[in-house]
């Protein structure tokens, strides 16, 4: 069960967004849900959802495993549609029954609402999710935010927990689907009963996964003064990103999206 | 002097000096030698080991690897780049999930230049035959294969010595024999000096010389043969002779006119032919 996990949902792929510097494409995305959140009128939003279709293909990524994504997030598509229909007052009654009333620019507010919500889900996990590794991801945070060691922001470290915290989580999902293994041997029930009785049953599992995590820690801390971890400070890395030329297209074509949203806004059905 | 010196030798976990792992103990290790250390359960051995590599600081007395003290906090790095050290359990020891990225974690640290970390990745990958595997995920390995991976970590920082700490005993019967067969490698191909810390005797008695710690101690100090013939001393200190050499022993204490100490199958095989054939 514990391991079927994905971890990351990072999909290996030599597709062009694949291929994109990962600090390109965190600022590619930020700029692209600038794009998404600022957009109000029918034309933005048929720029940005073509936009959103063209990253999804140029993605590589089959189109099925982004509408399985999407699954996830239906329930608050529903509920926000639900929530601006019968509460969006605008001008032009549709429906006056009883207490409800329902107004076209709701449906509309709706409509749009649910688009924005799919493009940014869509859009942020072709961009990132699914195109970048996460050791890549870490990596292109910890350059991008190397600024702030200036500000005595310990960037280097926080990255290098999250490689350890990346690293360690197939290792402690297999712990504890062991410790589950042990306890239930022991007679320990955690598929029946209330919330409640449920919880204290995890209690057996957590307690160990805690303590041998700490010992974990103790010995990796060894390990990595063995080989010379000294910090941040004069390290190397092998890796060495290079930025292209294509990434500054990318990320200027993403920026002309974006001033372009500003532009059409006020075109077609606005509300 | 030898390349590895351990000079009076005091330490003990509790800060009030309780409990002593070792008192006034002196060791020294030549440079270019294969060490077994073996001992029960809390004699000491891994306490050994990181007292060598500067991960714990002595109370008293002096090591120094390859003619630097481990107590000089500005050689440090130089030392722990001398000495590296493989540790038992293979998850513990690997800090990234991409096994190439793992193997450049030293050198990186070591600060080398990223063209040369390349080199130096690729050739230790080489090195432990681990190169199809340099982009696979570290934790889908198997634990002979970590093992590997962790070896080449530590061949990456071009270490004069390598220490094992137990690190085959998590391994499959497969993945030990193969990680036992890489330290008599390293050790004869590459010259370097290589200190195997293990329960199994079949390991030990592959190496040049056997040290038995017993109590913070050396109860038994030289060559397998030497060590392994006297079965008795080792079984006081809750250690096993290889299960070939207790064999013999039994078949001698029968009557039978077989030389003492045997370690290898084939050797017994050979002493048993040329008695029966007389």
């Amino acid at each position: 069960m514990l391991r079927d996990v994905t971890l990351g949902q990072f999909f290996p792929g030599e597709s062009l967004l694949h291929k994109t510097d990962a600090r390109f494409k965190i600022l590619i995305l930020l700029v692209y849900i600038v794009g998404v959140i600022a957009a109000n009128s029918a034309f933005s939003f048929l720029l940005i959802g073509t936009v959103t279709a063209v990253l999804v293909v140029l993605s590589r990524i089959p189109v099925k495993i982004v509408l399985k994504n999407l699954k996830a997030i239906i329930f608050i598509l529903i509920f926000t549609a639900v929530l601006n229909i019968f509460f969006y007052s605008g001008e032009t009654l549709l429906v006056d029954w009883y207490f409800i009333q329902i107004y076209k620019e709701g449906l509309i507010y709706a409509g749009f609402m649910m688009i924005r919500l799919i493009c940014l889900v869509c859009g942020s996990f072709v961009i990132l999710t699914y195109t970048t590794s996460p050791l890549d991801l870490t990596d292109a945070i910890e350059r991008l935010l190397s600024p702030l060691k200036k500000l005595k922001v310990p960037v280097h470290e926080f990255a290098m927990m999250m490689t350890i915290a990346l690293r360690f989580i197939p290792t402690l999902i297999e712990e504890t689907d062991k410790i589950m293994s042990a306890q239930k041997a022991r007679g320990a029930d955690m598929e029946s009963g209330g919330l409640i009785k449920r919880a204290k049953a995890l209690i057996p599992i957590l307690i160990p996964l805690f303590v041998s995590s700490f010992r974990r820690a103790d010995e990796l801390a060894e390990a990595m003064e063995c080989r010379c971890y000294h910090g941040g400070e004069g390290r190397t890395r092998m890796k060495q990103m290079e930025s292209c030329f294509r990434d500054y297209v990318f990320f200027t074509v993403m920026l002309g999206v974006c001033i372009g949203v500003f532009f059409i806004n006020g075109y077609g059905v606005t509300v | 002097m030898s390349y590895i010196e351990i000079k009076g030798l005091s330490f003990s976990y509790d800060e009030e000096g309780g409990t002593k792992i070792f008192d006034n103990l002196d060791l020294s290790f030549e440079k270019g030698s294969y060490t077994a250390v073996l001992g029960r359960n809390g004699s000491g051995k891994s306490t050994l080991a990181k007292l060598i590599c500067g991960v714990l600081m002595p109370d008293a007395g002096n090591i120094t690897v390859g003619g630097l003290s481990t107590k000089d906090e500005d050689e440090l790095f130089k030392l722990r780049r001398k000495c590296g050290m493989i540790f038992q359990n293979p998850d513990n020891q690997l800090v990234a999930s991409v096994v190439e990225e793992d193997v450049a974690f030293a050198p990186e640290n070591l600060g080398m230049e990223s063209a040369l970390i390349r080199k130096t990745v690729d050739d230790c990958l080489a090195a432990v035959d681990m190169t199809e595997y340099a982009k696979h995920a570290t934790y889908k390995l198997s634990g002979g294969q970590k093992q590997r991976v962790a070896i080449a970590g530590v061949l990456a920082m071009m270490p004069e010595c390598i220490i094992f700490d137990e690190a085959t005993a998590m391994l499959d019967p497969l993945g030990r024999r193969d990680i036992t067969a890489r330290m008599k490698g390293l050790n004869k191909e590459k010259g370097m000096t290589v200190i195997n810390i293990t329960h199994y005797m079949n390991e030990a008695a592959e190496a040049d010389r056997v040290i038995v710690l017993d109590n913070g101690r050396v109860l038994m100090d030289g060559t397998p043969k030497e060590v392994f013939a006297e079965g008795d001393k080792l079984r006081a200190a809750n250690l096993a002779t290889p299960q070939i050499t207790e064999l013999c022993d039994e078949l001698i204490a029968l009557g039978y006119k077989l030389p003492k100490g045997i370690l290898h199958t084939m050797e017994a095989a050979d002493a048993i032919e040329k008695l029966v054939k007389g």
